[in-house]
């Protein structure tokens, strides 16, 4: 309780945590229908512009929405967090594609874009929010990513989604090497598809937390 | 519970090692039948009885074709029936297709198709069978047995994937060497197997499988032209159509019906020519049209169910004889069938019984003949797998004796049985024979004389395939459950050492850090990649990508590793504004530094070699340095040797030690890591011809310098090391004053220091013979490797207790496994550098050959396993040790425990498992191209395990009892 007093920004309610899960996920599939319906693309067919899409879409709603949440307010203003979320798209893109590359991705001119799309993509499901709400607040970055002990549904709400989205990832690419010869197993559509599916598990994770949170905090009031 | 001293520790590990290699051999002899197959080629010894064989094989081999053909034709009594033949392979037609089953006709759509063969059929000028096929029921090995009437066992498959010509006795050696003109149209299989016989051949690749049409065009097309031409005697045509047919739309395919039209046009146009040379008087023709397998509902193939193994076996242009049945027939009988046909010696190793019906229209003395030939045959196979043979003087001159022992008791022994039924056969014949002038000789007694040939052939053969194909299901089931319990015995010692070191010690544990006692995430990891392995092992295509696996799997973990330690580098950072502990600070950056090492050269070694079955093509490092030219390959090469041995001699020469044994150390591998680059330098371009006598020597003066070094060095270094206070271990920056009471009683530190010296003498040793032995391109990957390896333990050596001792064995293990692949192995033998395994040998041996090439294949498990030694001596253990009970046994249980048991423990898990998952997949249709060959690496990887952890467990045992012998009598040395 000590660490809420402290930053009375990190009290978040649920009904906020759910606004903001459901316009990510909304966000992402209005990605997947431009996609579809006005340029007629689809992730198997045309992965580089599907990813770009998606990701296009996907990040500033990302970046308006979680510079809310912002911590100390009364020190960094919203254009301030903004531009936090702006420069660590970039960064996280790096950390992804780095990532990615170390656990087998191909190397090559002809993947190139692709693997940049992808990662700008997972950059704005895991890192551009905690950008957003903390900066480069190393403590914070620390006690979420390398601990894995997030307090609060803000934390949660950062932590579930972005871990979802690197295991579904990691899940995502067991089908490449088959044999199977489906268009889909090429880098990165199955991946792509397994963090889309981790990053709504865990948006729906992190909502239900939020609400158990909720519960509990009232129950606490009420005694 | 007692707590394990470590007399008991060691003899139950060792009990559990050998009940897995007794439960092991016990599962592989079982599985792996090996049969006695019969050398050499049947000549004209075949037509005399066995036994009273004093013809030597020699005497017709040396005869020319002709001569042979004639000296043939007079030994066997029997005057050819034809002069020519044409095999026609339909490529996965079920039999059912054109003779129906159960007595019922085939489908109406079929049977239209099929029109002009189903009126052959019915005039009685075909002759149709269902030829039951053995599993694999996969070409290769179903043409094999066609043409030489033996039914392969598993060994025999697995290693002939290398070596595909075929080299026991069959049907076209023979034809080939009595003069025969062959001709091969379709398939390539034939050109595979049969290299150099064919006088004209168009292969096809049976590779498109999508290709229906053009398969079958590439055949007919030289149709025309070849039946006009008479100057072949034997035209093989395999189409290959109908088997792609099945595999894209099954047995219900609308594509059916026209293939096996198209099929049936073929058959009409070779039987119009037949009748039409006939005419000619170009002599007789036969047309047999056989099918290598069958097909299940789906198309597929490779298993042994019925829709699989019932093939087709027609005869067109046997004398007109209408059969009112359809009988059932092996398809190994069409060897013995074809050879008694045409007049050659029937291979040696068949297992085949001729066709009656084949004979029915010959006169019957021939027939007696044929079977009589055949007989003999199967007796001398007979006699070569039970070599006590009762009957085996008995054929030559004492069975006229036995006339009187009658038909009575042929039911008992198997032996005996068919002892006794030979001998009523042949009794029954020379009665007929001599009875054959008179009068009296009846129908009634060449009857039963067939008859009781037949009676014999069939239960000879039976008897003889049913030893080649069953497998001994009790003998499997003790090796599985020995296997079993040797799992069972070697983890429970692996947890009931875990539970007395991480529990039974808590009071000690306080001041460690928490992550000892929680359950971390890399530990859940680590066993989460056993199951992982062990579940992909039931899918083809995963054992065929393993490699993936462990790239995935081994990169991940270094990802847990670079979280954990960002984990305690922040936590160092938190504290560093309360106490100001830099230094603390500066091991976090430098566990990071490994780390990224670790990851990047992880990286470098999954992409250098594009391994596996499906993405072989795909570029890879190691393709496209080849493709930049040789000079590239070979300056890297040099560097990458260059950098191995300096870094090796870097260590040994940084030891502060000034004696004269570590002096001579260095000098030995000195002087050898120069040789080495001296052969890289001069020799490698050469080594493929291997005459080269100077390079050899080298090669030869190299293994001795290597092994003298390190064996001396294992020897004698814990007889010479000081006994001092200066410390040679570089990494044990934190002696606790417990650790130095201890050190009071044993020699710790010294038994460290010798084995930091001799683990670095291993590593060396190994690094240097896989330079000279590697492919050139493997070079740098062993730089990798040797690089991975230090930066893992030094990582490990610095993270103190951050990890479990048990997780990072295991993630050598695993690192072991990542590199194995990495040098180019795969899970198929085609992937085994056998040009390697000759270097430095100057007259050719199998079994130093064998090991030269198990130490190529096995390079990096065993460099793994190798280190391990100085991994003990780096690692700091001092936390771990119980100091108020501590023994002597117990310090070398808490040095020797884990790195001893934890590759034993996880490499009989994922062999026990293995032998599982072949048992399930023994009807597999890859059973024989991928499982197999995994279960050979799988027993070769144990016999690594084995070796590296003996290696390892010697080398603690005995520098800790000389160093102890030492201490308790400091004068005597």
């Amino acid at each position: 309780m000590k660490e809420l007093e402290k930053n009375p920004q990190s009290t978040i309610s649920s009904s906020q945590v759910f606004f903001i899960h459901v316009c990510c996920g909304l966000a992402l599939a209005a990605g997947f229908w431009v996609a579809h319906h006005v340029y007629s693309l689809n992730l198997v067919f045309d992965p580089t512009k599907t990813l770009c899409l998606i990701w296009a879409i996907e990040f500033p709603v990302v970046i308006l929405l979680f510079s809310c949440c912002r911590q100390k307010p009364e020190k960094c203003s919203y254009f301030t967090a903004i531009a936090r979320g702006l420069l660590g798209l970039p960064v996280g893109a790096l950390l992804n594609a780095l990532g990615a590359l170390a656990l087998g991705a191909p190397v090559g001119l002809q993947y190139l874009e692709k693997t940049v799309n992808w990662s700008l993509l997972m950059s704005s499901f895991t890192f551009v929010p905690t950008a957003c709400v903390y900066g480069s607040s190393w403590t914070d970055w620390h006690r979420i990513f390398a601990c894995t002990k997030p307090n609060g549904p803000l934390e949660f709400m950062l932590c579930l989604p972005a871990h979802g989205a690197v295991i579904g990832a990691w899940f995502g690419a067991w089908p490449m090497p088959l044999d199977w010869e489906r268009p889909w197993q090429d880098w990165p559509i199955c991946v792509s598809y397994g963090a889309i599916a981790g990053y709504v598990v865990g948006m729906v994770g992190s909502f239900g937390l939020a609400l158990i949170m909720h519960a509990g905090r009232k129950q606490l009031k009420a005694e | 519970m007692a707590p394990l001293t470590c007399t008991k520790l060691s003899l139950i590990t060792i009990a559990g090692v050998v009940t897995q290699i007794i439960g092991l051999s016990f599962f592989v002899f079982g599985f792996f039948p090996v049969k006695p197959a019969l050398p050499g080629t049947s000549g004209s010894e075949s037509f005399y009885v066995p036994a009273c064989d004093f013809f030597s094989n020699q005497s017709d081999t040396t005869l020319p074709s002709d001569q042979l053909k004639s000296l043939y034709q007079e030994l066997s009594g029997i005057p050819p029936s034809f002069d020519r033949l044409i095999l026609m392979i339909v490529d996965g037609l079920p039999a059912e297709f054109v003779l129906g089953k159960d007595g019922k006709p085939p489908n109406k759509q079929f049977k239209e198709a099929m029109s002009y063969t189903q009126s052959l059929l019915a005039s009685g000028s075909a002759i149709g069978h269902h030829a039951k096929a053995a599993p694999p029921t996969v070409t290769m090995p179903r043409l094999k047995a066609m043409v030489s009437g033996a039914i392969g066992g598993f060994l025999d498959v697995a290693f002939n994937f290398n070596t595909q010509a075929m080299t026991d006795d069959n049907l076209l050696g023979q034809f080939f060497k009595i003069g025969w003109k062959m001709v091969m149209l379709g398939d390539e299989t034939w050109l595979k197997l049969f290299p150099g016989l064919f006088k004209r051949h168009d292969g096809v690749s049976s590779f498109y499988v999508k290709d229906t049409v053009q398969v079958d065009q590439n055949v007919s097309r030289h149709l025309g032209d070849e039946l006009s031409k008479d100057d072949w005697d034997l035209l093989i045509l395999h189409y290959l159509g109908l088997d792609h047919v099945g595999h894209i739309g099954g047995r219900n395919s609308v594509l059916m019906a026209p293939k096996m039209k198209e099929m049936d046009e073929v058959v009409k146009l070779i039987h119009s020519s037949i009748n039409q040379s006939q005419g000619n008087g170009q002599g007789r023709t036969l047309l047999m049209i056989v099918s290598d397998h069958g097909m299940t509902e789906n198309g597929n193939h490779g298993g042994s169910t019925y829709e699989e193994t019932d093939t087709l076996a027609l005869f067109i242009g046997l004398r007109n004889h209408v059969f009112d049945y359809v009988s059932v027939i092996n398809q190994i009988d069409i060897a013995p069938t074809l050879a008694l046909l045409f007049g050659v010696p029937i291979p040696k190793n068949n297992v085949g019984v001729l066709i009656r019906e084949a004979f029915d229209s010959l006169k019957e003395d021939k027939h007696l003949r044929a079977l009589e030939l055949n007989s003999w045959q199967l007796l001398r196979l007979l006699q070569a797998q039970l070599s006590g043979l009762p009957c085996r003087n008995f054929s030559c001159d004492a069975f006229y004796d036995h006339q009187s022992s009658g038909s009575t008791d042929c039911d008992h022994e198997t032996e005996d049985m068919l002892c006794c039924l030979y001998m009523e056969a042949t009794t029954l014949y020379t009665s007929w024979k001599s009875k054959r002038g008179f009068e009296s000789a009846s129908n009634k007694d060449y009857s039963s004389a067939a008859a009781a040939y037949y009676k014999f052939l069939k239960s000879a053969s039976e008897w003889l395939s049913r030893r080649s194909t069953d497998k001994p299901v009790k003998l499997l089931a003790l090796g599985l459950a020995t296997m079993f319990i040797s799992t069972v015995i070697l983890s429970s010692l692996m947890f009931c050492r875990l539970r007395e070191i991480y529990h039974g010690g808590k009071q000690q544990s306080l001041n460690l850090n928490d992550s000892m006692n929680g359950w971390s995430l890399d530990e859940t990891f680590i066993l989460c990649v056993i199951l992982i392995l062990v579940s992909s092992m039931t899918s083809s295509s995963m054992v065929e990508e393993e490699h993936y696996i462990w790239y995935f799997l081994i990169s991940t973990f270094y990802l847990l590793l670079l979280r954990k330690t960002a984990q305690s580098l922040c936590a160092v950072r938190f504290q560093s504004s309360f106490f100001t502990q830099n230094g603390q600070s500066r091991e976090g950056y430098f566990r990071m530094c490994f780390v990224f090492l670790l990851l990047t050269s992880g990286r470098v070694l999954g992409g250098w070699h594009q391994g596996g079955v499906n993405w072989t093509s795909l570029p890879d490092i190691s393709k496209w340095l080849e493709q930049a030219g040789s000079q590239h390959v070979k300056s890297l090469q040099l560097i990458s040797a260059f950098l191995v041995i300096s870094i090796g001699l870097f260590a040994l020469f940084s030891i502060e030690s000034k004696g004269k044994c570590f002096q001579m150390v260095r000098l030995s591998f000195l002087i050898s890591g120069l040789l080495v680059l001296l052969h890289i330098t001069k020799y490698q371009d050469y080594t493929f011809s291997s005459t080269n006598y100077g390079a050899t020597l080298l090669v030869q003066i190299i293994y001795a310098i290597l092994g003298v070094a390190t064996i001396g060095t294992v020897v004698a270094l814990p007889w010479v090391i000081p006994f001092s206070t200066s410390k040679i271990c570089p990494t044990d920056n934190t002696i606790s004053p417990l650790f130095l009471s201890i050190h009071e009683k044993f020699p710790l530190v010294e038994l460290r220091d010798s084995l930091y010296v001799i683990g670095w003498a291993y590593v060396l040793c190994w690094c240097l013979l896989q330079l000279l032995l590697q492919q050139p391109i493997n070079t740098t990957p062993i730089l990798l490797l040797l690089l991975q390896i230090l930066a893992g333990t030094l990582y490990f050596a610095r993270s103190g207790t951050h990890h479990k001792e048990w997780v990072e064995i295991a993630a050598f293990y695993y690192l072991g496994m990542a590199g194995h692949f990495a040098l180019g192995n795969s899970n198929t033998l085609a992937t085994i550098d056998v040009a390697g395994a000759f270097i430095g040998i100057s007259s050719h041996s199998t079994l130093l050959s064998g090991i030269l090439m198990f130490i190529i294949t096995y390079a990096s498990p065993m460099f793994i396993l190798l280190s391990l030694v100085m991994y003990i001596s780096m690692k700091n253990m001092a936390h771990l040790v119980i100091p108020e009970k501590a023994g002597p046994g117990d310090h070398l249980m808490m040095m020797l425990g884990f790195p001893c048991l934890l590759p034993l423990v996880i490499n009989s898990i994922l062999l026990t498992a293995y032998t599982v998952v072949l048992l399930l997949m023994q009807n597999h249709l890859f059973v024989w191209s991928v499982f197999s060959p995994k279960y050979l690496y799988v027993c070769a990887t144990a016999v690594c395990t084995y070796i590296g952890v003996f290696i390892v467990a010697a080398t603690g045992f005995y520098a800790y009892f000389v160093l102890v012998m030492r201490k308790q009598k400091p004068y005597s040395c």
